[in-house]
């Protein structure tokens, strides 16, 4: 370019230019500016404190307040007022603030003029994303059926798009990774022993041992779970802990069970066996809530220590010592349900085991045992049911298999169907709120459902892996910027006063840009698809106000109360005397599962290989947060845990960058580091889950460490609920581009 | 310069078919003509002759450039993500730039937007260039210029785009303090 008028030139005849010029014709009329008084300084340079803010940059949802400067949130912390986590919140929920101004989020409608995995992104305007999310749905619809649309929703903003789809456009197919990829397994092994789903309700603040399998608190950050866990360990609960790796938990454990992955049924098994054969159960509550005791006792009849021992690579001595500790502990024990439990694809009858070893020690409705809180129940407003068809296009009863499926339908069911096209063919996609990249394994099957369909739709808040296979991406306004689920609950300690709580969460600030939250995104498709007159409320503020109204409360009367309404409570202890656990099961007998739990074998790794297992880290939230800056500079990357003695034969030390390559010949796309330490088996590694984004819109997360579910590629279905099962994989180290065998 | 730092305001904001047409066009042709920009005059007639949708073009660009883009977003067109933070949007210059505002005695319309956007920074200059000087000069000193350079040589170095190139040395040139 040649600068031929100077800046001075230029303006001295600027009154030439600008008669010459029509520059005034072609801007705006309005300014993006309003005279505003100038107020003296100091009036407006206070911190204002908003109330009403639920977290979600993890699923506890905290109650918070917003220290709000001039509209700027400014800090995050935890309410005061708040009975469950008090002021505290974790590192996470600090750093929401750094969400909410990720210059990363998506701020506008995008269509992509690209393919989809190449995405060439268009801002274009609500009118036009919705037309066109309206009109290609309602196509897909009319050519194949209200079943050919899919969906893979997550978090609380997803609840209200689901149900539209589930119960007013008809389908089936719909899979949340919460169930299917996380605790499903848990909740309907719970309901096929106990008749309820135990989310985490165990009374460790009062327990007077703590049993944990694979649960890692302190690196699994819950705020008021990890209250209950501290203070049952400040009050001398014995801890123990079953996990290959030496967790955060197992570093707190009076007795760490380095157990060889995969085997821990067994252990169970043994730990029961044990218990019933030496009388250490409680007879008492055997006799007056359990059935099928006697056909229990006979299937785990050959569970001895030895046997368990061999098979768990542990001593039999120990498994006798958590016996015997859990025996003189009974009733006040917590057998912790387990969170993430999809891991071998035998899951279910493993955790039917954390069931049956509770009720075996008698250790529910008692301090310190299996305790549900007794919270107010708060009547969600939704969609009406109108759908027709009925369960004609169920996969699963399609399958007639999976009968202890959690709601929703089995993900490999859906993905099957996508690229077979049988028995019928899936053509519209709907995720809303979760990255089924990196939440559903083997990355290459979801590629190729998604490349399949005729449409796709995104609805998020940051631009993960799976937003770009989206045909349109809506901006969603997150938890900070919108009204939305309902917290309720109890006082943390059972043994506190007894109160209730409820907290709708409220925004601390407006959204910004052009995102919007999930009542207005899926009433203006559902007018598209014709169903407007189906429409349950108008916005998110009348959905709460409406809820509320069901418990005699309102928004106006939450802000009042600072945001969270507690009344007096209920005592949570004692056992219903029609409670039920079913030791065996004969529903499960008939429908050809084991109806004892049972221990499965699952494959061993091939020579030269070891197991990747997973897990989390207490800064981040899986993929959510990845982007997240401040947790990011806490946490970059994931280090491979590797046994030092491994590592010292294979020359290895600690920092090294390195790949990995599982058994399938999938290679790691970004690396991470060696984290060298004695606290692994020698046969198993370890990383924390949630890193390595493929999606350079993400600049912090976009190949930060190693993506653990781009090297989950076999798949492991578990038979009862249809879930996935993700640690049945094998990796080989890759360094400097050379593999190298790990020895046994 | 209220009608130029409108115009360059205007420049930046998402092409729409509303405004981004014909006469914009012109104008925006005729105003490198007064500069004697020839080449990148001839650059933006040949690029938007062999265009088969221009218009969509510029919007792929700006959406690239400034909004959600792969690799990743070129240049956030906002003080904070380059100036004096961690790069996240909101940051101090952002506060400094909404209190420069109040001290003037104008407030954002929309409250609750970024006050210190590329499109209102120029907007405000506008206000500014009618009757306040010494504001303009400071607003530009501390609060435009030591981001705006960052940001346009990033737009500079990445821009597909002859429009956006052109567009970020017009603003270059009618906000540099020497004249």
């Amino acid at each position: 370019m040649s600068f031929k008028v100077t800046r001075r030139k230029f303006l001295q005849t600027a009154s030439i230019a600008a008669a010459t010029l029509p520059l005034a014709k072609v801007v705006s009329a309005e300014t993006g500016f309003v005279r505003d008084p100038f107020t003296p300084p100091g009036s407006l340079e206070g911190t204002q404190t908003v109330t009403g803010g639920v977290c979600e940059m993890c699923f506890w949802r905290c109650q918070l307040v917003g220290k709000v400067r001039d509209k700027k949130l400014v800090k995050l912390e935890g309410n005061p007022k708040s009975i469950d986590n008090g002021k505290s919140i974790c590192a996470r929920g600090n750093a929401g603030i750094k969400l909410l101004y990720d210059p990363d989020r998506l701020k506008f409608p995008l269509k992509n003029v690209g393919e989809r995995g190449k995405p060439v992104w268009k801002q274009i305007s609500w009118q036009e994303a919705l037309d066109e999310c309206g009109s290609k749905l309602k196509a897909v619809q009319d050519k194949y059926g209200s079943q050919g649309i899919a969906m893979f929703p997550h978090g609380a903003s997803a609840k209200y798009p689901m149900d539209f789809f589930e119960k007013v456009v008809g389908t089936h197919n719909v899979s949340e990774a919460s169930f299917f990829q996380c605790r499903g397994i848990r909740d309907m092994a719970y309901m096929a022993t106990f008749g309820l789903a135990p989310d985490e309700n165990v009374d460790m603040a009062n327990a007077k041992a703590i049993f944990l399998i694979g649960c890692h608190f302190g690196e699994n950050v819950h705020v008021s779970h990890v209250k209950k866990y501290l203070k049952g360990l400040e009050n001398g609960a014995k801890l123990i802990v079953v996990d290959p790796r030496y967790s955060a938990s197992a570093a707190k454990s009076d007795i760490w069970v380095k157990i060889k992955p995969a085997t821990d049924t067994a252990f169970l098994l043994a730990v029961m066996n044990y218990l019933v054969q030496k009388d250490k159960y409680d007879k008492k509550f055997v006799e007056a809530h359990c059935v099928g005791f006697e056909e229990f006792k006979k299937g785990i009849s050959h569970a001895s220590l030895d046997w368990a021992a061999k098979i768990c690579d542990v001593p039999a001595k120990q498994i006798q010592e958590v016996a015997e500790v859990l025996a003189a502990s009974a009733p006040n024990v917590s057998v912790h349900p387990g969170r993430h439990v999809s891991w071998y694809g035998t899951d279910f009858q493993r955790i039917r085991a954390h069931a049956c070893l509770t009720a075996l020690l008698g250790a529910i409705g008692v301090k310190g045992g299996f305790v549900k809180g007794k919270g107010v129940k708060v009547k969600g407003i939704t969609w009406p049911t109108v759908a027709e068809g009925g369960e004609e296009h169920n996969l699963r009863l399609m399958a007639d298999k999976y009968h202890y499926a959690p709601p929703g339908t089995p993900t490999e069911l859906i993905r099957d169907a996508c690229i077979t096209g049988k028995p019928y063919p899936i053509k519209g996609c709907v995720v809303w709120g979760q990255n089924p990249m990196q939440t559903i394994p083997n990355q290459q099957k979801m590629v190729d459902a998604l490349k399949q369909m005729d449409f796709i739709m995104c609805v998020d808040v940051m631009p993960t892996d799976i937003t770009m296979y989206a045909d349109i991406l809506l901006p969603e306004a997150c938890y900070l910027e919108r009204y939305d689920f309902i917290k309720t609950g109890t006082q943390w300690n059972f043994t506190d006063k007894q109160q209730q709580y409820i907290a709708p969460r409220m925004p601390l600030v407006d959204a910004m840009f052009e995102r919007k939250d999930e009542i207005w995104i899926t009433n203006e498709i559902a007018k598209r698809m014709g169903y407007g007159d189906k429409i349950p409320v108008n916005s998110l503020e009348e959905k709460i106000n409406k809820e509320l109204a069901g418990v005699n409360l309102s928004i106006e009367q939450l802000k009042k109360e600072d945001g969270i309404h507690i009344q007096d409570g209920k005592d949570p202890y004692g056992v219903p005397e029609d409670f039920e656990v079913q030791l065996y099961n004969e529903d499960l007998a008939d429908k050809g599962y084991p109806a004892v739990p049972t221990y499965i074998a699952v494959e061993e790794a091939p020579k030269g290989f070891t197991r990747l297992v997973y897990g989390r880290s207490p800064v981040h939230t899986f993929n959510r947060t990845q982007n997240n800056v401040w947790l990011h500079n806490a946490m970059p990357v994931n280090p491979l845990w590797l046994n030092d003695e491994i590592a010292m034969k294979m020359g290895l030390k600690d920092g090294d960058e390195i790949e990995l390559v599982n058994s399938e010949g999938v290679k790691s796309s970004s690396k991470t580091v060696i984290k060298v330490t004695p606290g692994i088996r020698k046969d198993t590694v370890y990383m924390a889950h949630g890193y390595g984004s493929k999606n350079p819109l993400l600049t912090v997360g976009f190949h930060a460490g190693a993506d653990d579910q781009q090297l989950i590629t076999k798949l492991a279905i578990d038979p009862e609920t249809g879930c996935n099962g993700m640690r049945n994989n094998f990796v080989k180290i890759v360094k400097d581009g050379k593999s190298l065998d790990i020895p046994a | 310069m209220t009608d130029i730092f409108r115009f360059l305001a205007q420049s930046m904001r998402y092409p729409a078919s509303e405004w981004f047409n014909e006469d914009f066009w012109s104008v925006l042709l005729s105003l490198l003509d007064e500069l004697q920009w020839q080449e990148d005059k001839a650059e933006l007639i040949r690029v938007k002759a062999g265009a088969k949708d221009f218009l969509e073009d510029v919007q792929i660009e700006h959406t690239r450039l400034f909004i959600n883009a792969i690799p990743h977003v070129v240049a956030a067109p906002y003080a904070s993500v380059h100036c004096k933070g961690d790069g996240t949007l909101y940051g101090m210059i952002a506060e400094q730039t909404k209190k420069f505002y109040r001290e003037k005695g104008f407030a954002l319309a929309k409250e609750n937007d970024l006050p210190d956007h590329i499109v209102y920074e120029l907007e405000f200059l506008a206000i500014l260039a009618n009757d306040d000087p010494d504001g303009q000069k400071k607003f530009l000193e501390t609060l435009f210029t030591p981001w705006f350079k960052i940001f346009k040589s990033k737009v500079l170095e990445e821009a597909h785009h002859p429009y956006y190139r052109v567009v970020m040395n017009l603003i270059d040139f009618f906000t540099r303090e020497e004249l």
